[in-house]
């Protein structure tokens, strides 16, 4: 596959659109904090009957799963939401970060890692209790296992508990730079089993439960000041004696996956460094556009800066960034109508490659714009501080690093 | 209610359109082509009046090059039933008098209550079609309109006037021109867009049209581009200091404009 197809082209002319009209003239509110993602994010999915789609999806994978219930004791291992086809999700991904990533972030964070794992792990009855709301975005999602001392690590150094308590669990700890912290309704929370044996704490299983906001001692907190992505509220959330229910464990309490939450989260990444990759050529492409018109149309010495050598080598080196990321997009996409997936290696490589692409594509279309380019209004300076955000997250760069020597080395 | 509502590929409307310097005519290669506007919002009135009647057909009806197919997948995607596309290359040059003939035609091999479309296209600007097409297909003439309400074969609208709006009233079948202000067009939905390419498309030479060759493209055109020029470049604005007499000079620029 070297192109989109007719089809997926008149999605992407269609999403422009909405983008256009519906996202653009909000992007300073959105920024300021002003105006939250969540009512732009339904409005894109109501329009577009994405929530209708994802919910008739979500219908016949019960359906299926039901049907093969007895002999399938093994959760779906379906990592998509039911949100229908993955390149319409890449679209969606790409052309929202050309505005405004935040959205992208917050959207892909409650669909894609939210109800993903809800989706991929859980029991009939769990999918049924929390996934329809999510995929319809009537309700929020968050996903968390990031704290203070762990991030990349988070597995070995997670302080966040659990222990035994009546029939359920009594949750203790805090998590931190949770996408959609501040507002989610329903969260996903990795915990380590403190079940009183002498165990290595590193060791330690970890679980996975669902929480409703508004649980007996459990804070989420304001959402943080950062850099980029303003759009996607980021923040804490504190743990203080929370009784979970039994049934918030995510999967069967006597099937193998209930006690293994690293599988679990692990199982997002393909999918995650992916839409990663999709993100990043979003604002390549973008700078790319922005620049090309700037580079005509600035003119110094009696002629466009576009005419000058040092200013080709920038458009150059885009479209040179432009044509791998688009590649490595397009060869996943492809990959996934054969029935394929990446392998977790080539996954990170793109997150890698892509992240750090688009950040240097962003830095300078800065450069290009000059003083412009510093300015907000000329937006370059927005898709540099939002493309900083995808080397760090969905497993920092350096961790790829790791996952790609391991997997050469192995 | 079976509506018909023809709609135009017109240049990008925000790209600097050119004539050819061989024929005259609007240079369509190169351009991004797109629905014109205009005809979103009758597309969009279609569809409602075809939802709130409960049955019936909506077709869409272009004449246009083969690329025009683009813009009849736009249509289809909102929800349009069916289309029918009059292409040839006969048709290349073709006036307002020339089209209206070859669309009347085209009508002529579609059943239909009501014609719908936009009141001008961005590209020629002429918002003479409409009238045209009543004439030649003896439909009643209702244009401009702002609001459509149809009960059974009776369509009245409200017609757009620089002072307000005057309500006209005619039976079917009736060609409806409708202006920006009559609704919001909806964005097609995904599941509609992933329908359209599987929605009937009948193409037409303008054999099968019955139209007769010499009455269409540069050729049969009751008009002709005689010359062309490019716009000249912005001049310098003039700006009025205030001295006290700001708002005088002001009205005096304006009247000297005739704008006033
Ligand atoms: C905007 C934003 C949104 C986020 N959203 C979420 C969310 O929704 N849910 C969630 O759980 N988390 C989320 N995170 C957290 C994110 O996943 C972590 O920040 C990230 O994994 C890095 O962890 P850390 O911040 O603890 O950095 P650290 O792990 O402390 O890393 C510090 C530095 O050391 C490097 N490093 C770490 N290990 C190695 C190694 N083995 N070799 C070489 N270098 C190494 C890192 O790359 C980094 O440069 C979000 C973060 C941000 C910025």
């Amino acid at each position: 596959m070297i192109e989109w197809s007719d089809t997926e082209i008149a999605i992407r002319d269609a999403i422009r659109d909405f983008v256009e009209k519906e996202v653009r003239p909000h992007v300073d509110a959105l920024e300021s904090g002003e105006m939250l993602p969540y009512p732009i994010i339904r409005k894109l999915f109501s329009t577009f009957g994405i929530d209708a789609m994802a919910l008739d999806g979500f219908k016949k994978a019960i359906e299926k799963e039901r049907a093969g219930a007895g002999e399938a004791e093994e959760p779906t291992s379906e990592p998509s939401a039911g949100g229908g086809d993955e390149s319409m999700q890449l679209l969606l991904s790409m052309e929202l970060c050309k505005a405004n990533m935040g959205l992208t972030a917050a959207m892909g964070v409650s669909l894609g890692l939210s109800a993903g794992t809800i989706m991929s792990r859980g029991t009939i009855e769990q999918k049924e209790r929390w996934v329809p709301d999510l995929l319809t975005f009537n309700k929020v999602g968050a996903w968390a296992i990031t704290e203070p001392n762990s991030g990349s690590d988070a597995f070995g150094g997670m302080t966040t508990t659990v222990r035994a308590k009546g029939d359920g669990y009594l949750l203790n700890g805090e998590k931190t730079f949770i996408t959609n912290g501040p507002y989610a309704d329903t969260v996903v929370v990795y915990a380590k089993l403190d079940d009183g044996t002498d165990l290595d704490k590193r060791r330690r299983p970890v679980l996975t439960f669902v929480l409703d906001s508004g649980l007996d001692g459990f804070t989420q907190s304001k959402p943080f000041k950062k850099m980029g992505i303003h759009s996607s509220p980021t923040g804490q959330l504190f743990f203080s004696d929370v009784y979970l229910d039994a049934d918030r464990l995510l999967g069967d309490p006597n099937g193998a996956g209930a006690q293994d939450g690293r599988a679990s989260a692990r199982a997002n990444f393909v999918t995650e460094r992916v839409g990663i990759a999709a993100m990043s050529l979003g604002v390549i492409e973008e700078c790319l556009r922005l620049c090309i018109d700037y580079a005509k149309t600035r003119e110094l010495w009696g002629q466009r800066i576009g005419d000058f050598q040092l200013i080709q080598l920038k458009l150059a080196n885009m479209e040179v960034a432009r044509i791998n990321v688009e590649n490595m997009v397009m060869r996943t996409v492809e990959q996934r109508r054969a029935g394929k997936t990446p392998t977790l290696a080539e996954a990170s490589a793109m997150k890698y490659y892509a992240s750090q692409a688009a950040t240097e594509v962003a830095m300078e279309a800065v450069q290009l714009f000059g003083g412009n380019g510093y300015m907000t209004e000329y937006r370059v300076e927005q898709l540099a501080r939002d493309a900083k955000s995808l080397m760090i997250y969905a497993g920092s760069n350096e961790v790829q690093i790791t996952h790609i020597a391991r997997d050469l080395l192995s | 209610m079976n509506i018909v509502v023809c709609v135009k590929q017109v240049p990008d409307t925000w790209a600097e359109k050119r004539l050819s310097d061989s024929d005259k005519t609007v240079d369509r290669e190169g351009v991004e082509g797109v629905m014109n506007e205009l005809d979103e919002y009758a597309v969009e009135e279609a569809l409602r009046i075809k939802e709130a009647g409960g049955d019936g057909t909506v077709t869409v009806l272009t004449m246009g090059p083969d690329k025009a197919v683009e813009t009849i997948r736009k249509a289809l995607s909102m929800g349009a039933d069916q289309a029918v596309h009059v292409v040839d290359d006969a048709l290349h040059g073709s006036d307002a008098l020339a089209t209206s003939n070859a669309l009347a035609k085209a009508l002529g091999t579609i059943e239909y209550d009501l014609v719908i479309l936009g009141v001008e296209s961005t590209d020629a600007r002429m918002s003479v079609i409409p009238a045209m097409l009543a004439e030649r297909t003896g439909a009643a003439q209702l244009t401009f309109a702002r609001k459509v309400e149809v009960s059974g074969t009776t369509v009245k609208i409200e017609r757009q006037t620089d002072t307000g709006y005057d309500v006209v009233e005619a039976s079917t079948p009736a060609i409806v021109s409708v202006v920006e202000k009559i609704n919001e067009p909806r964005y097609p939905s995904f599941k509609g867009i992933m329908a359209a390419k599987k929605k009937p498309l009948t193409t037409l030479t303008i054999a099968d049209a019955g139209v007769d060759g010499g009455s269409v493209g540069l050729a049969g055109s009751g008009t002709e581009v005689a010359e062309f020029a490019a716009r000249p470049p912005k001049q310098a604005g003039q700006i009025v200091k205030d001295e006290g007499d700001g708002g005088a000079k002001l009205a005096e620029f304006l009247a000297s404009q005739k704008l006033v």
